[in-house]
């Protein structure tokens, strides 16, 4: 089958899951079938947000190697600004419950929107701190995503508002959240399909990102900054391109956020506090940094971890040892126990899960060389360093499928933890 | 082994005649002149040494020709061209091409990768392999390694990747600095005769090196630096029996 065929036949099949996990074609929804939970469902979704918003980050802070530790300020941007479009649309729409096919009129534009206002800011964050050497990006993003949030949640509501700014700032609901242009939730339009859907789109892109002569130069300028300037690679342009993209895909992300289904139905500050840029830093370098597949992981895993351990302070077992010692504040311990997990997984793989490897391995091109003396001497090289890799990939397969294996069973007693409890 | 550029000037025919042109540079860390006014000239064809003890501005005068230091006066002419304006990730197009100290390859690329970054001027790929088989050539344990991860090399490997990376963009000069820093003595050897090879072929050599012995011995001339400023200059062979470059360089 040649490959353009394939590939339509893939994408084809992809739209059509995707399609019917939102609508499940006249039956009940797909996804309400596989997850009839709607707890499970957000869960799901959040993560794959999650997923976006780690993939995004690892294009600058992994691939590139430049640290943002205020991603989510532009995850906040993107969701407001998802959330303002949305809103506005659906009531041009006409309001009532957000129908799927009109979501193919207002998440479009939704996320067209999110990632060009985060991109934007990006931009204006980037230019100036990455044209310098060392940790002033760091900085810069921590204080910008505080100062966006800060604006926002202190914004004098009511009516006394003065002036187009402020008034506009006001209209975003300060520290109770932006809940759409009439004040009833902004509209849930972003469902399995559209949130799947981004997951796979910028799976994509990130993978064209890394596997690119564009990837290549990022890397050499994490490894070294001289020396990849030195063979003409412009570090300014590419550090502050790439950070205009993880923003732009943050931006996607928060626009998603603001519009999932069975997520919250309104827009918040606190959403996008530190700690959620510090949960972004820990997805990407728990799943690898620099690893496109690690990043997909990570996110998946922490957002897990962290729902994992609120779910079982919900046990019965857990409530009763509650009473009976008040004095200790099991919501505390809740962020030890998530420290302790980080801790172990960072003393048994300080790479993180993948290292900058992938699931998937690449095909390389095959070269043609002239010298028949240089190709043998490649080949025997070649062959020792497939035993190599197969030697190098295994223990990351057995982690991966083992990490897989393990959610999947503590999944397993979560819903039977659950059953018991109810 | 033929090394061609496009901004590449005729080697043969000019040979002989200046290539870069340094005219009273001065360079300043902060407060602290590092550089008073420097001048010197290469050919082309040559290799030209700098040598001096630490600190008296070697490197710092390389890193300002490789356009990563700001100069503070004077100036920097290649080719007929200023290099004043010039930023340092442009001057690989110029047919300049630096090898950091302390070898400065990418460690967790492959040598292949890094000898494609070396390339990373040049959009031809059937040029890229057809020089990247040049560099082999001349340096055949990069040949056997090109799979292997950059930073499982050996230092003296690393120091001939990082020359090998240098020579991918086809340079009509080469910056050369402290080639020999931290490297087995027998690979020493091996590294400049490799320069010596690429010298022959046409390609220009500027060369920072604190072994002034095989710097002496290698380049043609040579400029001896002390605390920012040029305490002597010449042929290296005359060098080489200077009563007072033995006694402060070469230990008696």
């Amino acid at each position: 089958m040649p490959r353009i065929v394939r590939g339509v036949l893939i994408t084809a099949l992809v739209v059509v899951v995707l399609i019917w996990l939102e609508s499940g074609f006249g039956a009940s929804p797909g996804f309400q079938t596989v997850l009839p939970d709607a707890a499970w469902r957000q869960l799901v979704l959040f993560a794959m947000v999650n997923v976006v918003i780690a993939l995004s980050l690892n294009v600058i802070n992994g691939m590139a190697g430049q640290f943002s530790i205020g991603h989510a300020g532009f995850v906040g941007i993107g969701a407001y600004t998802g959330a303002l479009v949305a809103g506005h649309l659906h009531v041009r729409l006409g309001s009532g419950d957000p129908q799927f096919a009109n979501s193919f009129i207002v998440m479009p534009l939704v996320l067209l929107a999110s990632g060009t206002i985060a991109a934007l800011f990006g931009l204006l964050v980037g230019l100036p701190s990455l044209r310098l050497r060392g940790d002033y990006l760091a900085i810069v993003t921590l204080g910008f995503a505080e100062i966006f949030r800060l604006v926002i949640a202190t914004a004098q509501t009511g009516g006394t508002a003065e002036g187009s700014v402020a008034k506009f700032l006001a209209s975003l609901g300060g520290q109770n959240g932006y809940a759409g242009p009439e004040g009833n939730g902004v509209p849930q339009y972003a469902g399995p399909f559209w949130i799947f859907g981004s997951v796979i789109v910028a799976t994509l892109i990130a993978w064209r990102i890394k596997f690119s002569g564009w990837g290549r130069a990022l890397r050499a300028l994490r490894e070294d900054e001289i020396a990849a300037s030195a063979v003409g690679v412009d570090p300014t342009r590419y550090k502050v391109v790439s950070f205009v993209i993880a923003a732009a895909g943050a931006g996607v992300a928060g626009g998603l956020f603001a519009s999932m289904h069975d997520g919250s139905p309104t827009v918040q500050p606190d959403s996008f506090t530190f700690v959620q840029s510090f949960d972004a830093i820990t997805m990407v370098i728990l799943g690898g940094s620099g690893s496109v597949s690690g990043a997909i992981v990570g996110g998946v895993f922490v957002t897990v971890t962290v729902k994992l351990i609120e779910q079982l302070q919900g046990l019965e077992s857990i409530q009763a040892f509650r009473a009976d010692h008040p004095s200790i504040d099991l919501n505390a311990l809740r962020m030890v126990v998530y420290a302790a997990v980080l801790i172990g997984l960072m003393i048994l793989r300080p790479e993180g899960l993948f290292g900058e490897r992938e699931i998937f391995r690449r095909k390389r091109p095959k070269k043609g060389g002239g010298d028949p003396d240089n190709n043998a001497a490649q080949k025997s090289q070649s062959t020792q360093e497939s035993t190599q890799d197969s030697e190098n990939s295994t223990p990351a397969d057995k982690e991966s499928t083992e990490s897989a294996s393990s959610k999947q069973a503590t999944s397993e007693t979560l819903t039977t933890a659950e059953g018991t409890a109810s | 082994m033929k090394i061609e550029h496009p901004n590449r000037p005729a080697p043969k025919a000019e040979a002989g005649t200046p290539l870069l042109t340094v005219d009273n540079l001065a360079v300043s860390y902060g407060g602290i002149k590092a550089l008073k006014g420097i001048s010197l000239n290469v050919n082309r064809g040559e290799i030209v040494a700098m040598i001096g003890a630490n600190g008296a501005g070697k490197t710092t005068t390389l890193k300002t020709i490789a356009r990563l230091l700001p100069i503070s006066s004077g100036k920097i002419n290649y080719d007929g061209r200023d290099l004043g304006p010039v930023s340092a990730e442009s001057l690989v197009e110029y047919g300049v091409s630096l090898v950091p100290e302390g070898r400065g390859i990418f460690p967790n690329l492959t040598v292949r990768e890094n000898l494609e970054l070396g390339a990373w001027n040049h959009k031809s790929k059937s040029v890229i392999v057809e020089t990247e088989m040049e560099v082999v050539r001349l340096f055949p344990r990069i040949g056997e390694r090109v799979k292997q991860v950059a930073g499982t090399l050996s230092g003296g490997e690393q120091q001939m990747l990082a020359i090998a990376r240098a020579l991918m963009a086809r340079p009509a000069m080469l910056l050369l600095d402290e080639p020999s820093l931290g490297i087995a003595p027998r690979l020493v050897a091996d590294i400049f005769e490799a320069v010596a090879r690429i010298a022959e072929a046409g390609t220009t050599i500027l060369l920072v090196e604190q072994n002034t012995r095989l710097a002496l011995k290698y380049s043609r001339r040579a400029y001896v630096l002390r605390t920012g400023e040029i305490a002597m200059s010449g042929n290296s062979k005359d060098l080489a029996d200077n009563e007072e470059i033995k006694a402060a360089y070469l230990g008696g």
